[in-house]
């Protein structure tokens, strides 16, 4: 029995464990009063500003709330296509490896030019 | 007097409040502190039948915050207790005949003639509760390790600090360990990484609650409840003596009993609040 249990408990939570998840994810909502219309403006808001700078997989960027290390995170999952343009101020021979990947912040960016 | 009055409240109803508010007080004064039970569940009278004492109630708490009578004549002695009193609630008003100020005038006035003054809050965050907090010093929240009513205990917590307490300490009621053994159900850990306050007391499920309530006898009188024992620790943890948070753990088989007695087992060891993050 151990040993099935091991192996039920990999492929799906407990209801003990799926209470914990779903309580947390509700309780970030109730604390900020964030409604699914909300969060849905907030999604289209952020995809204009990356979209500025990166393509991105419009489908399949997902915008959640979750409980994690003590602070109420939005999560943004946003798979980004291809670098849409070069930045011109940034010469190609100096476009490093993260830039490529996609997981330059801006600020940065803009602040050394 | 160096007094405190605490607030008992869920948000939900139905979770424990009026049974932890009939045991902490009666655990309270059986430490020998003068304690006073104020049923704020205007028109939802129920402590004093929890406490025993529904056949001696003359006036309630409305009479006396309208003045129709003076606060020494509406509370009542407890019948074992010499310094257990209840402040019952009237049944034939409702929620508002009680205001904000008249609440904390009150709760003012029974600071001076007691150690502690245990309030037990009427489900709901409506004025009810507003009135039930007011007051106090402290405020604890009952919950049960389930859905509904860990959220609203979370909501309540939000109301609690908007209202400039401090934050507020939590008895997790009616905990099945065979459940949360078996996954079935959330365990103590889960509850308190959701909503981040102190615990104060775990009290594992009893029938003896119903047995106790049915008798007009808080359940702490009871040496072998589990719940009632529960109660007892919590009392002491809000004395501010540290008591092991053991209240779930197993009960020892009939060979670990016999062990211990002979003095060749493990002593009795303290279990903390299983802590497993996923």
């Amino acid at each position: 029995m151990g040993v099935f249990e091991f192996m039920i408990k990999r492929k799906k939570p407990t209801p003990g464990e799926l209470a914990k998840e779903r309580l947390k994810v509700v309780l970030v909502h109730d604390r900020l009063k964030l409604n699914p219309e909300l969060l849905e403006l907030i999604r289209a808001e952020l995809l204009t500003v990356v979209s500025r700078r990166l393509e991105v997989e419009e489908q399949q960027v997902e915008i959640s709330l979750a409980r994690e290390d003590g602070y109420d995170k939005l999560l943004a999952n946003i798979p980004i296509k291809r670098q849409k343009v070069k930045f011109e101020w940034d010469p190609p021979s100096h476009t490093s490896n993260e830039v490529l990947r996609g997981k330059v912040r801006i600020e940065e960016t803009e602040a050394e030019a | 007097m160096d007094s405190r009055i605490i607030t008992i409240t869920s948000g939900k109803g139905g979770v424990g409040k009026t049974t932890t508010t009939a045991n902490l007080s009666t655990a309270l004064a059986m430490q020998g502190k003068k304690v006073v039970a104020v049923d704020s569940d205007i028109g939802l009278r129920n402590l004093d039948a929890v406490l025993g004492l529904e056949n001696r109630i003359v006036y309630d708490l409305v009479d006396v915050v309208e003045g129709q009578c003076r606060l020494r004549q509406a509370l009542i002695k407890d019948k074992r207790l010499p310094d257990l009193y209840l402040l019952p609630a009237a049944q034939t008003r409702d929620k508002n005949a009680v205001n904000s100020v008249q609440m904390e005038q009150l709760c003012q006035q029974l600071r001076q003639e007691f150690d502690f003054v245990i309030i037990d809050s009427p489900a709901g965050i409506e004025q009810g509760f507003r009135n039930a907090i007011v007051g106090a010093d402290e405020i604890v929240i009952v919950a049960n390790p389930e859905m509904a009513s860990v959220r609203d205990a979370d909501r309540i917590i939000g109301l609690v600090e908007a209202a400039g307490k401090p934050e507020p300490r939590l008895i997790l009621n009616r905990l099945r360990p065979e459940m949360v053994r078996r996954g079935d159900m959330m365990d103590v850990a889960d509850v308190i990484e959701v909503l981040g306050i102190d615990l104060i007391g775990i009290v594992p499920e009893d029938e003896a609650i119903i047995v106790a309530t049915n008798k007009g006898e808080p359940a702490v009188y009871d040496k072998r409840s589990r719940a009632g024992r529960a109660f007892l620790n919590a009392a002491q943890r809000l004395l501010g003596e540290e008591v092991p948070l053991d209240e779930v753990e197993d009960v020892p088989s009939f060979m670990e009993r016999l062990r211990r007695l002979m003095g060749m087992g493990p002593a009795t060891h303290e279990k903390r609040v299983r802590s497993q993050s996923s």
